[in-house]
């Protein structure tokens, strides 16, 4: 349901052209995160950051390469005008917001909790979601062994010279690695009786209820005031 | 036939290999039953373990002819924790044996609290897999496997990645629930000590994939030890006599083994050397860290060139992270380390590395080239060797570690023990003068280790001087001139195996397990006192 309402929002915010209503969408989103998802300010920064240095160079392509007819400032081939000035922030902003609401929802969200709503709630086969779920169990193995790998890779001399072969050579452990233990964590989820079907019962039962269907209608309500008030 | 678990003419092959991996194997077991299998590594036990939990051919792909009788509902247990774990959380993982049945929610957070109990898993139940030490794990992994309520229980190596400690704790709970409920349980093992002392069969398997020997443990260990030893089991020390007998009897042939061991080792503590030796690396304050997390404080080292040094102590007490420090893998946030008297800020990446070389746990994650050859010999053609001394050094360094019949091999295809020796080989290239190695022997069998032990000793003898992290007190008896002993975030003992095994207080202090002869020692002596 969450999920949902995200989506919802952010195709809202795909659909405005106007400057000045992302901006406010975004701040939202960022204030339901601070207030219901208990971000903090370095949370925020490590987060956001990388983004923010994109946004402010789509808004530099679009601003200073624009079209329009209004121009406001010339110096050799870069010619911002005030379209493309809108043009710019409304695009940077809408992106801006997307990846806030989109980072609401994963670090709100239990991934457990969300594999199994989708077998529930949409219907998933067991095998997909289960098999999801494993996957992301290596994840941090994955994490810990490219950490060792690079140090072990220092101590050769190896030094990491165009990245394209060095990342070959790293990737070829950890998918060696990983394909051995995802084949053995396949025989044994077998082993135990998995069979992908979905004839079995289940212990987290995920259901919707009202609560999901109200935050649904909130950021639903707010978007939409968002665009009609602004 | 009328039999619980068995096979008749069992013949096995994969399909991408050409020979047989079994070979006409007949066995039957008996309801109640517990076994154990053993031969050398690629005999087929894992395999033989997969036909028999009907693993093969329905989940796995092989050839397979001759006829099986196998039991509806079986539990198997691998070696690696990491790999039979889907969940997140303790309770959802063993949620998810019962989802597989079938078995109703509301009966399910009582039977998980009862399982968790039985394998004396005393944790939150909501609490994250990753967070488990090894030993839970595989406890967590018995709990889930009990959870299908099988008939029989498969073990292939289960405590082959586990500490010593977390091995004797399985051990000694399968055999509790062993006796407790009269389970089958079929073994694979290659270290013995703990788990051959309650079987009742020994099935010992020969590289072919037929059946050598199948009797009582104690008939089979005594007729086939060469063909043990050759497979590389870790011979059990005491099996199959009993510590009280020979606690008594200072003539059986064990007792004076162990009379003989300790003596040598006294003698060896009592020869003092006649030289005044250089400090190789000296530590000043050092504060050790792991990330953000301090894990020491003011640590004081003083390792002399040549010596064998031996750090232990629990799992997170620091060890693999001061020996991460030492080649300045983690950087040192306080206090200084000295390299043969120079800071080890001060020290070039590239000087650094041609003097001190670090062994990982895990060879694979340090290979680089596409031939083993070419990985010995890299280092060198990194610094613009002459192509004649490269091929000189690498040949050498080949024949010493036995590698040469696999010089244009792919590191990957090596088997465990060669990649180890391989990434040995690797760091030696340069003849370091510092060899740090994490945890060298963890995993491995009795002959690969012993080798690379015996490797490193010659090396020793050359000048080199060892660092070791291990949970190997024989190793650390047999080879360590000196040991540290971390606990607890502090630095609790510096000095040499024989007097640390031989101090009482501080073995019951730590609670250390100590090699068999000191403690033959220790209550022989108590014998005869209380006997006067």
């Amino acid at each position: 349901m969450k999920l949902l309402a995200h989506l919802l929002a952010m195709g809202c915010l795909m659909a405005i052209s106007d400057p000045k209503t992302p901006f406010i969408i975004w701040l939202f989103a960022l204030g339901i995160g601070v207030v219901l998802g208990g971000w903090n300010m370095k949370y925020l920064v490590t987060r956001l950051v990388p983004y923010l240095l994109f946004f402010i160079l789509v808004f530099w392509m679009m601003a200073a390469f624009g079209k329009g007819d209004h121009t406001v400032w010339k110096w050799a081939w870069f010619h911002i005008t005030e379209e493309s000035l809108r043009n710019g922030v409304t695009i940077a902003f809408r992106m801006l917001g997307f990846v806030t609401f989109g980072l609401l929802f994963t670090s709100t969200t239990d991934l457990t909790a969300f594999m199994m709503s989708l077998i529930h709630q949409c219907r998933m086969s067991p095998k997909w979601a289960y098999g999801m779920l494993a996957g992301f169990r290596f994840i941090p193995l994955f994490q810990s062994e490219l950490k060792q790998m690079k140090a072990a890779h220092k101590i050769r001399g190896y030094k990491r010279k165009n990245s394209w072969k060095a990342f070959m050579r790293y990737a070829l452990p950890l998918f060696t690695q990983g394909v051995r233990k995802s084949e053995r964590l396949a025989i044994a989820m077998e082993a135990r009786g998995f069979t992908g079907t979905k004839e079995r019962t289940y212990y987290h039962i995920i259901s919707t209820s009202w609560i999901d269907y109200m935050y649904l209608f909130l950021i639903g309500i707010s978007v939409f005031m968002c665009i009609y008030f602004v | 036939m009328n039999s619980f678990l068995a096979c008749n003419d069992l013949t096995v092959r994969f399909y991408e290999q050409p020979k047989p991996v079994l070979h006409q194997l007949s066995l039957t077991i008996q309801k109640g039953e517990k076994v154990l299998f053993l031969g050398p590594s690629g005999s087929g036990k894992s395999t033989l373990i997969s036909v028999l939990a009907g693993i093969i051919p329905e989940h796995v792909e092989a050839d397979m002819q001759g006829e099986v009788v196998l039991q509806r509902h079986t539990g198997v247990m691998f070696q690696d924790p990491d790999s039979q774990f889907c969940m997140h959380r303790v309770n959802e993982e063993i949620a998810f044996s019962l989802e597989n049945r079938s078995v109703p929610r509301e009966e399910m957070d009582g039977i998980i609290q009862q399982l968790m109990q039985k394998v004396q898993l005393d944790v939150d139940p909501h609490t994250e897999i990753h967070t488990l030490s090894g030993g839970m794990k595989q406890r967590l992994a018995l709990a889930c496997l009990l959870a299908l309520q099988p008939d029989v229980l498969f073990f292939d190596e289960p405590t082959a990645q586990l500490d010593p400690a977390g091995r004797m704790d399985i051990f000694q709970l399968l055999q509790q629930l062993a006796a407790d409920q009269q389970q089958t349980m079929i073994f694979v093992e290659h270290v013995l000590d703990g788990v051959i002392e309650w079987m009742d069969r020994v099935i010992l398997l020969d590289d072919q994939g037929s059946i050598l020997a199948d009797g009582a443990p104690k008939d089979v260990l005594a007729a086939y030890e060469e063909e043990m030893k050759e497979a590389g089991i870790w011979r059990p020390k005491l099996f199959p006599e009993k510590w009280s007998t020979i606690i008594q009897d200072p003539f059986h042939p064990l007792s004076q083994t162990f009379m003989q061991t300790f003596e040598a080792r006294k003698e060896q503590r009592e020869k003092v050397p006649s030289m005044e030796r250089e400090t190789m690396i000296r530590t000043e304050n050092l504060q050790l860290s792991y990330g953000k997390k301090r894990v020491m404080s003011n640590l004081q080292l003083d390792i002399k060139a040549g010596d064998w040094v031996a750090i232990i102590g629990e799992n997170g007490s620091g060890k693999s992270t001061c020996l991460k420090h030492l080649i300045r893998l983690e950087p040192a946030k306080k206090g200084h380390i000295f390299l043969k008297e120079t800071d080890l800020k001060k020290w070039s990446d590239r000087l650094l590395f041609e003097k001190a070389g670090f062994v990982f746990q895990n060879p694979e994650l340090q290979f680089i080239q596409d031939t083993v050859f070419d990985e010995i010999a890299f280092g060198g053609r990194q610094r613009n060797w002459p192509e004649s001394v490269v091929q000189e050094k690498t040949v050498q360094l080949l024949k010493e570690f036995g590698l040469e019949k696999h010089a244009k091999a792919h590191p990957f295809t090596l088997s465990l023990g060669q990649k180890r020796r391989l990434s040995v080989a690797t760091m030696l290239l340069f003849d370091q003068d510092v060899l740090l190695l994490d945890e060298p022997t963890f995993g491995q069998d009795e002959k690969t280790a012993k080798e690379l032990m015996r490797r490193l000793k010659e090396r020793q003898c050359q000048g080199t001087t060892i660092v070791m992290v291990t949970h190997d007190m024989e190793l650390v008896d047999e080879c360590a001139d000196q040991v540290l002993l971390f606990h607890q975030g502090k630095h609790v003992y510096d000095g040499t195996p024989y007097d640390l095994f031989s101090n009482q207080e501080l073995i019951d202090t730590y609670q250390l397990r100590v090699p068999l002869h000191y403690r033959y020692v220790a209550e022989r002596k108590d014998v005869l006192t209380i006997a006067k």
